[in-house]
């Protein structure tokens, strides 16, 4: 055997292990992101009713009726952003409110049902209110 | 059984316990009913916020551990944004 067939056979070698270390770093990247998604993805499943999972899902958002006033409820988005508060089928304001914690998002759809659900006075007291100026929707 | 559920942003974290093993004096079960409570006021004393949620049941704020609960969640601290 050459010194070039052994520095060929060398280099081979050592790219075949480059490749499989950077598969393997990828999936497992790929992996640890995905895990917290899908397990977000299951509590939201069990938190909400048939029919508001099933309007996340078609619309991309669910609406969460106010506990304390049947005229009002809540618009949630299933992206971050903000909720919408939505009476007599217009948009009054909109509400910001997030976790001090970065959390899948399908989790923050959870935050907003369980506090508004529970708590709803300090889910508004925390929350930061932005009045609708125009009246489009 | 009951369950704590943490939320994090590894998703949420699960506890599991038998209330009813626990009555007994099961060592184990008493052992998860001591550590979901540890993690409940551990979570607490960061600011998270407790929620007792079962089925047919309305939704509720929790301020102590209670082990009968079917489902604990618990939520990261929130601000408005």
């Amino acid at each position: 055997m050459t010194v070039e067939t052994l520095t060929y056979i060398v280099g081979a070698i050592i790219a075949t292990l480059s490749l499989v270390l950077f598969g393997w770093l990828t999936v497992d990247s790929f992996l640890k992101w995905l895990e917290p998604r899908r397990r977000a993805g299951k509590l939201l499943r069990a938190v909400l009713t048939l029919e508001q999972y099933r309007q996340l899902m078609r619309r991309g958002y669910v609406d969460i009726p106010s506990p304390r006033d049947p005229q009002c409820i809540y618009r949630v988005p299933q992206a971050p952003g903000l909720v919408g508060v939505i009476e007599q089928g217009r948009r009054k304001a909109s509400l910001c409110l997030q976790p001090l914690e970065q959390v899948p998002d399908a989790d923050l759809v959870v935050i907003h049902k369980l506090m508004i659900e529970a708590d709803e006075e300090t889910y508004l007291q925390t929350a930061n209110s932005f009045a609708r100026i125009c009246d489009g929707d | 059984m009951g369950m704590l559920r943490v939320i994090s942003k590894r998703g949420d974290e699960r506890l599991h316990w038998n209330e009813q093993d626990a009555l007994t004096g099961d060592a184990e079960a008493l052992a998860a009913i001591r550590e979901a409570e540890r993690i409940f006021a551990r979570e607490r004393a960061r600011g998270a916020t407790a929620f007792r949620v079962e089925p047919g049941k309305p939704v509720e704020r929790l301020e102590q551990f209670d082990p009968q609960t079917s489902q604990i969640i618990m939520v990261p601290r929130v601000a408005g944004g």
